[in-house]
């Protein structure tokens, strides 16, 4: 049950908070922009860096990728999913594409063991609580068999094929089919729903 | 519809990651377009727990020049833009996610081809857009100047030079508090008549009447608002050489059966002229 505050209303979750700002977006407000960039760029660099390795590209991706939000935010359909996600998925989408091209592909694997820095956002408090929850979610997902680890590894980072993750994991098809669905599915289990994107 | 399959949970699965290859998609697409609503539900699911997988990646930090390099990318097409949100922009909607896997061949001319076909489709796009915002701008314009005008015919009734005001009284059929006010042109036969306290009985209407030289003739239903208020305009009350007076009677609801005589008590009347 959601408790109310003192003024009666709920207090608005993140998720409230960025369809809201979807909502100011529409408007032409941009400071809805600012909002929503500082609340997830952090999640979304570190997804790119993780696909593309090169740190210049990874920022012209995700100037790109927010350009693009701005552009398109009336495209957003909340019942596909939250604003999160839909962010994620955009620059997962873009930072793909761009190691789809040979170059890319072998700098992203030259630089991919770069030391990661902790993040250190523009809005401290949100910033805290924002880190706070991607270590619960990093934590939940770590407990993933190494196996299914794999599979969304190789898919989701690395953009192969299913047919690729097969001859890459010495695997039948339809063993790499199935794993990715229990992947999805255990993911889904070990996350609690207040935590997703 | 093509009968739905388990195998068909697994193709979603693969497909919320972008990892089906063509003949698999083509499958699974083919049967989303069919409407399987056990597929759709499920590729929501997986689609949003495929990006839960984005926080596996190890966290970085990204430069804060990149903060002010995106906001200032946003904020200058904002200000070249500022009228693009509309409905034009409300009718994309995302594309689902497509594999587009090939030789990297395939891929490059693929890639090239769409650039230019992208650039094409926004530079169409844009010039349509702001086509039709002109036009509708236009549009809009023409629709208030031809109301603002209509409102300039109605308020000269009020300061036409040969214009007559009068105050409706209440007969003895009427309730006291009831008021009414005509105001007639007879240059145009235009007139304007307010009405106070005019919420009539449930199950009834009053109605206006144009007492002409011939009889009674129906001017319409006075429709009050919450407070009683109403303001009937007529473009034509009637012939200056003929119309002796206003008149308001009750009716029950729907108005008298004929439009030349009340059926029931007549409860105002205001004659022009004294």
């Amino acid at each position: 049950m959601v408790g109310l505050t003192r003024g009666g209303f709920p207090p608005m979750t993140g998720q409230d908070q960025d369809r809201a700002c979807i909502g100011r977006l529409l408007e032409g407000e941009t400071d809805a922009m600012e909002e929503l960039y500082d609340r997830h760029n952090d999640l979304l660099y570190s997804l790119v860096r993780r696909i593309v390795g090169v740190p210049s590209e990874a920022e012209d991706v995700l100037q790109e990728t927010w350009l693009h939000a701005w552009r398109t935010a009336a495209s957003y359909d909340p019942s596909r999913g939250s604003v999160g996600a839909w962010l994620v998925t955009m620059a997962r989408s873009r930072a793909i594409d761009r190691i789809r091209s040979e170059g890319a592909r072998r700098r992203a694997r030259e630089t991919a063991g770069a030391t990661p820095m902790e993040a250190s956002p523009n809005d401290p408090a949100n910033a805290a609580a924002e880190s706070e929850r991607r270590e619960r979610v990093r934590a939940a997902l770590a407990q993933l068999s190494p196996q299914h680890q794999e599979v969304l590894d190789l898919a989701y980072f690395g953009g192969l094929s299913q047919t690729e993750i097969a001859a890459q994991l010495s695997a039948p098809l339809g063993t790499v089919k199935s794993w990715t669905r229990q992947a999805l599915l255990r993911l889904s289990e070990l996350v609690p729903r207040e935590e997703w994107l | 519809m093509s009968q739905h399959r388990e195998e068909h949970l697994d193709l979603c699965a693969g497909y919320a990651l972008g990892s089906l290859d063509d003949a698999d998609r083509r499958t699974l697409e083919a049967h989303l377009r069919e409407g399987c609503p056990i597929c759709a539900a499920e590729l929501t699911r997986f689609e949003s727990g495929a990006a839960l997988w984005a926080g596996s990646a190890p966290p970085m930090r990204a430069p804060s020049a990149l903060r002010k390099r995106v906001l200032d990318a946003v904020r200058a097409e904002a200000a070249a833009t500022p009228a693009r949100r509309g409905a034009d922009a409300r009718a994309i909607r995302p594309a689902p996610p497509v594999d587009r896997r090939g030789s990297w061949m395939t891929w490059g001319l693929a890639a090239a081809a769409c650039l230019g076909a992208v650039f094409g489709a926004l530079e169409w796009r844009n010039a349509t857009l702001r086509g039709r915002e002109l036009a509708a701008a236009r549009e809009e314009l023409a629709r208030l100047n031809a109301q603002l005008e209509d409102e300039r015919r109605w308020a000269a009734v009020l300061t036409a030079p040969r214009a007559v005001t009068v105050q409706l009284a209440a007969t003895p059929d009427g309730a006291p508090n009831l008021g009414a006010r005509a105001t007639y042109d007879p240059e145009t036969r235009r007139a304007l008549v307010v009405f106070s306290n005019f919420a009539a009985p449930t199950g009834n209407d009053y109605q206006l009447w144009a007492i002409l030289k011939s009889g009674p003739s129906s001017l319409g239903l006075i429709r009050a608002d919450s407070t009683g208020h109403a303001v009937v305009r007529l473009a034509d009350a009637g012939d200056p050489a003929s119309l002796a007076a206003f008149a308001v009677s009750l009716e029950k609801e729907g108005g008298a059966p004929t439009t030349t005589a009340p059926a029931g008590p007549v409860v105002m009347v205001g004659k022009l002229g004294g």
